[in-house]
């Protein structure tokens, strides 16, 4: 009687039992709702890891981390000044795992920045961007972008002297574009000083609006994969495939275990920075933005406009327009194809030179932005 | 995780060996990271020190207060602290653990029954990071990113301070001496300096300076304060050679009106003069050859820095040079002041070490490089000159100087120690050791007192302790000698009882209403309170020891001076303290019949008083002798006071014998009763 | 392998889980002390019931000896008014409760509990409102 209702109750869920035969296998693919966003049948190609290096899916997984860690987090987190610092401290010092949580989240959000735009090199140099795929990959760019604000609101959120003065670089930066850029950091700011209003405002973008926004356009990358017809691939070749059950679902839970088990060991082993309580009246020397905009930050000691101006416009819009201008169909799906050549050098070019400029500006430059050795 | 339950059946069929081991092998690792997080949990430091408790309490238990476990906390949000100190001092308020190990060990003293830990936790005197559960993190030594760390048992006076304001923190030696110096000094004449008011900056008017004070002594005092006064409250400005030259002959220009009175030297009395000044006690306030009071500048060396003619004017009528001075203008006859002026000019005449240079006028073309410099290093601060504006204070606010961050690139090119109190050191010690052109002078303190001072500043913090817990002495305001105006002063004398007391100077060492001029021990040097003395004393007695002070406690050092105040002026003041400065309070009689005198007989005997006052020829020097007291106290008062003495006077010698009141109305009925002795009655 | 796999992944997913509830649980309150001095005896006259508003409690003094009832109705929370001689009676939904703490009249369904108190070191009335105690409980102080 009750092994019945436990039978038709699981049944009710999952429509099919474990999946054992070919059918069995395709119909989970497609019953699931947790599953559906997987073809039943992959390309071979698209399961090689050296192909995709998993950094799309990794990226996800740090996404998943992060929204859990960071919904523990918020409920031990006060967003104004004078609480947000001693927050961290119970965290730290009161709440069992409390550091733990803020470990992971810490260093999944870093991790997460990194990861992004290493995807978004693979898909450049794979040529992944094209026909069909160049809106996925517009959306590919505002996930980007997402990623950072992302990374960037949450970096105030501790209130100590590390978050202060990023953010207070990091908004001037924002402020140097002409025009939009001292009402943008008025809006983002709520006033001209950081202060409660700032806290409230990053904290609400931090926690609900970037997310929120960020899982839909995710949702929307990840439907657009299966819409422009899987990952890329070489065209014109008959491809091999196999069923995505339990070939692509096994794969993806790996790499699920192995991005748990790299976060679980940085947190245990590294504890996320906290300096003095944010101080207005005290910048440390040199006060730094977060990492991924030291790049900038280093530019704009070349010249503001330069640097706070031209390139990350020039950057973003060359990202936007890019799939719309390179129009030759030639080169997909493999990686550094000779018919690229041209296109890889120069992305390439720029992308070293983009983690070169933030290795300069996080590693070389030591007090009044003076060049220093970092041994 | 819909693929969460992975049954093995079938997958090794599908799927390559190398990716199962992958699987295995990642699966390991992720059990062995879950569980090498929570075994780092269940380590967490408290967690360790409670269970030891625990086997310390199975071992030995206490009646505990409170025996909760689990994480600890005080939380104090007026304060805003959080203290979790004692998830691991768990025996910090069980006297029962006095002798038990670290961090279990009881409070030593009974601290925590003044400050019990639950309304005042434990950072706040401590200091340290009281949020933290672990040893390191509480900061009992220094650690990054936490400006606060626990503070050693002198620097926590300083922590005393933050909550108690007054002069003299009770149980705390540095914090007083340094607090006591710091108004010494005059430190508010340059900084503002929360519990300082700038009223108490005393320094002398500089008008008239070329009358009074040869060049020679002016070169030396501006060189070196301290080799004329070895306590001078100036500084050392450093002031190079040409800068004391300019300054000289800045100061010595002719500033203000002052004309100096002649008198016929050549009949002056140095013997005569000898024996006024010990008469009129004048060592009550000067020091001369070590000995004497610190109330008024030393007179060792004054005949090197006072011309004979200015010393004269001055004894006859110091307010017309110094109008807020402390000093009366005692009853001398001209030619008592010029006996006494002629003595100290011969008697004290030699001048110091370094004060016998040249006494060659410095070149009035420096002048106004002079006025300069009395300008730049902010003499007007402390002295006032006729035609030189009163300007701003030139040294920064001391408010927040206890919670001042450093500049540490400076201080380690000049080898100084980077923490906040090593800086204060190190400056109030030198200023120059910190800045050369540093504008504040030296003052010369020793090691103790530059110690003493830091933790005096180290209380000045930014963020001051909540009114309800803070504590401060009862308002006290300098005498407004000098002030056209009251401006608001809580009392001020009026009329010709006013003018006496201004004459006389009486609150330069008594207090009226809280108003009265308070040395560097935040005291006035007169335990006697006027607000009440017409209560306490007969009118009769008041007019004969203002006319005639002599020592009513015999080992007391400082005694009235004798101002020779005129008769019926005594009389006026008298009149006017009996009838006025009473309290109807301690007003009252005493019956004296021979039944109550007896029983106050026996309870003087059973007290043991004699063993402080006299009584007839014998008994101690601690208090008052009672010989004839009869004719000096009221009865009422001495009632009053029998009961209360730490109420009248907190800190006195005169124990509470917890006595009822019919046996204070007999002793003091007694007392009073008391001959007066037939050889020595009054004075000498 | 599979086997060691999966088990390895149920094991660490549920730990993950256990951990991740654990730290829901807070250690430190921001709450004042609910053990807590109301004073010394002497503060509370002979036969008198004195609300302490900030606690949410009654203290009684009584020849017996001292006690102390909550003041928080058993019904929904409000808080109760005491008349002496006629018991409490709660303004939001009409319970009424007898002096000594029973229910007189519902809708609350339970008596108002009493709090464990004792004597401090220091000579204070202290109350704990963790634990609750039965009705003959008086405190000679």
């Amino acid at each position: 009687m009750i092994n019945d209702i436990a039978r038709r109750l699981w049944l009710s869920v999952f429509r099919v039992g474990w999946p054992r035969t070919r059918q069995t296998r395709v119909e989970a693919m497609l019953s699931s709702f947790v599953l559906h966003v997987h073809p039943t049948w992959v390309r071979v190609h698209a399961l090689r890891p050296t192909y995709t290096l998993g950094l799309g899916l990794v990226s996800f997984y740090l996404f998943l981390v992060l929204t859990v860690t960071g919904l523990a987090l918020m409920l031990y987190y006060v967003p104004h000044p004078d609480a947000a610092y001693r927050s961290m401290k119970d965290l730290e010092y009161a709440v069992t795992f409390g550091m733990f949580l803020r470990n992971a989240h810490r260093w999944a959000a870093h991790g997460m920045v990194a990861v992004v735009f290493l995807h978004m090199c693979r898909v450049f140099l794979t040529g992944a961007y094209k026909a069909p795929r160049e809106f996925n990959w517009v959306v590919g760019v505002l996930l980007l972008l997402l990623t950072l604000a992302l990374s960037f609101t949450g970096y105030l959120l501790p209130w100590d002297q590390l978050a202060y003065w990023a953010i207070t670089v990091g908004t001037a930066i924002v402020a140097y574009f002409p025009v939009l850029g001292p009402q943008v950091r008025y809006l983002l700011l709520g006033g001209h000083e950081i202060g409660a209003a700032a806290l409230l405002r990053f904290y609400v973008l931090h926690c609900l609006v970037l997310p929120l926004a960020m899982a839909f356009l995710v949702a929307l990358h990840f439907w657009r994969v299966r819409k422009d017809g899987g990952l890329s691939a070489p065209p014109g070749r008959l491809h091999r495939r196999v069923l995505a059950w339990p070939h692509l679902v096994f794969r993806e839970l790996l790499v699920l275990v192995l991005v748990l088990v790299v976060i679980h060991a940085a947190a245990l082993l590294f504890d996320a920075p906290l300096e003095e309580i944010a101080d207005a009246t005290r910048t440390p020397n040199p006060a730094k933005a977060p990492w991924y905009f030291l790049g900038l930050q280093e530019l704009v000691r070349y010249g503001a406009i330069f640097g706070g101006v031209v390139v990350p416009t020039g950057l973003v819009l060359a990202l936007l327009l890019l799939p719309y201008l390179d129009t030759h169909p030639r080169g997909v799906g493999v990686w550094f194809a000779p018919e690229r050549r041209t296109a890889n050098a120069v992305f390439v070019a720029i992308a070293l030179a983009v983690v070169a400029v933030t290795i300069v500006g996080t590693f070389f430059r030591g007090p009044n932005w003076a060049w220093v050795w970092p041994w | 995780m819909g693929v969460a339950v992975v049954k093995p059946q079938g997958l090794g069929r599908r799927v390559s060996p190398g990716l199962l081991l992958v699987f295995g092998l990642l699966s390991v690792a992720l059990v062995a990271t879950v569980v090498w997080a929570v075994w780092k949990e269940a380590r967490a430091e408290w967690r360790v020190w409670q269970g030891r408790y625990a086997a310390l309490e199975a071992g030995a238990p206490v009646t505990a207060e409170d025996g909760a476990r689990g994480l600890q906390q005080i939380w104090l949000p007026d304060l805003d602290r959080v203290d979790r100190c004692t998830s691991c001092h768990l025996g910090i308020a069980e006297p029962e653990r006095a002798g038990a190990p670290q961090p279990f060990r009881a409070h030593p003293g009974r601290w925590l029954e003044i400050h019990r830990p639950d309304r005042y936790g434990c950072t706040a005197c401590h200091g340290g990071q009281g949020e933290a559960t672990s040893y390191r993190g509480a900061a009992h030594g220094p650690i990054p990113y936490w400006p606060e760390p626990m503070a050693s048992r002198e620097l926590m006076e300083a922590r005393c301070g933050t909550c108690h304001r007054e002069r003299r923190p009770k149980g705390t030696d540095w914090l007083a001496r340094g607090r006591a110096l710091m108004a010494d000094r005059n430190c508010t004449a340059c900084h503002e300096v929360p519990g300082h008011d700038a009223a108490e900056v005393r320094a002398p008017r500089l008008d008239g300076l070329a009358l009074k004070v040869p060049p020679s002594w002016l070169r030396g005092w501006l060189k070196k304060p301290n080799g004329y006064l070895p306590k001078s409250r100036m500084g050392d400005f450093r002031l190079s050679e040409r800068d004391v030259e300019a300054l000289a002959a800045f100061l010595l220009q002719p500033h203000g009106k002052l004309a100096l009175d002649r008198t016929d030297w050549s009949k002056a009395d140095t013997e005569k003069g000898g024996e006024l000044f010990r008469a009129s006690r004048c060592v009550t306030c000067h020091e001369v050859n070590g000995r004497g009071g610190t109330l008024a500048p030393a007179l060792t060396h004054v005949g090197a820095k006072a011309s004979r003619d200015w010393l004269y004017s001055w004894i006859r009528d110091p307010h017309r040079f110094q109008p807020k001075t402390l000093m009366p203008r005692f009853q001398f006859r001209d030619d008592e002041a010029r006996d006494l002026a002629a003595y100290l000019s011969s008697e004290y005449g030699e001048a110091p070490e370094g004060f016998q240079a040249s006494d060659a006028a410095p070149s009035p073309a420096l002048a106004e490089e002079g006025r300069g410099i009395y300008e730049k290093r902010g003499c007007y601060s402390c002295h006032e000159l006729e035609g030189f504006p009163a300007l701003a204070r030139i040294g920064p606010k001391l408010a927040a100087i206890g919670d001042r961050v450093l500049e540490p690139a400076p201080l380690v090119a000049r080898g100084i120690r980077t923490t906040l109190p090593n800086w204060l050191f190190t400056k109030v010690s030198g200023p120059e050791r910190v800045l050369d052109a540093a504008r504040m002078p030296t003052f010369g303190f020793a090691e103790d007192e530059a110690a003493a001072v830091t933790v005096a500043l180290l209380s000045l913090r930014a963020r001051e302790a909540p009114p309800a817990r803070t504590t401060r002495d009862p308002v006290r305001v300098p005498p407004a000698y000098g002030s056209p105006t009251s401006g608001g002063k809580p009392y001020e004398p009026q009329g010709e009882f006013g003018a006496l007391v201004r004459r006389y100077r009486c609150l330069s060492c008594h207090t009226i209403g809280g108003s009265g001029h308070v040395t560097a021990t935040g005291a006035p040097l007169s335990t006697v309170r006027l607000d009440r003395i017409g209560s306490q004393l007969t009118r009769e007695h008041l007019e004969r020891y203002i006319a005639k002070p002599y020592g009513v406690r015999v080992a007391l050092p400082e005694r009235m001076p004798h101002l020779n105040v005129a008769p019926e002026e005594a009389r006026t003041l008298a009149a006017y303290l009996s009838t006025v400065m009473v309290d109807d309070a301690i007003e009252g009689t005493v019956p004296v019949d021979a039944v109550t005198v007896a029983r106050g007989k026996q309870l003087f005997d059973r007290h043991g008083c004699v063993g402080c006052h006299i009584v007839g020829d014998k008994g101690g020097y601690v208090g008052p002798d009672l010989n004839g007291c009869g004719a000096r106290l009221k009865p009422g008062w001495a009632v009053a006071w029998l009961l209360e003495p730490e109420r009248w006077k907190p800190g006195t010698l005169e124990p509470d014998h917890g006595l009822t009141r019919p046996e204070a109305e007999a002793l003091t009925a007694y007392v009073l009763s008391l001959p007066a002795r037939k050889a020595k009655g009054a004075g000498r | 392998m599979v086997a060691a796999g999966t088990t390895g992944l149920v094991a660490g997913a549920l730990g993950l889980l256990g951990a991740l509830a654990r730290s829901v649980v807070p250690d430190v309150l921001y709450e004042p002390p609910r053990r807590f001095p109301v004073g010394r005896p002497g503060d509370f006259p002979p036969a008198s019931a004195t609300f302490v508003s900030e606690r949410r409690l009654f203290v009684f003094n009584t020849p017996e000896g001292f006690y102390a009832i909550s003041a928080v109705c058993t019904h929904l929370g409000c808080n109760v008014n005491h008349e002496v001689g006629k018991g409490f009676a709660c303004p939001c939904h009409g319970s009424t409760f007898e002096e000594d703490g029973r229910v007189r009249k519902g809708p609350a369904a339970w008596p108002l509990p009493r709090f464990s108190m004792s004597l401090s070191r220091r000579g204070e009335l202290v109350v704990d409102t963790r634990r609750t105690v039965g009705a003959d409980f008086r405190l000679k102080a």
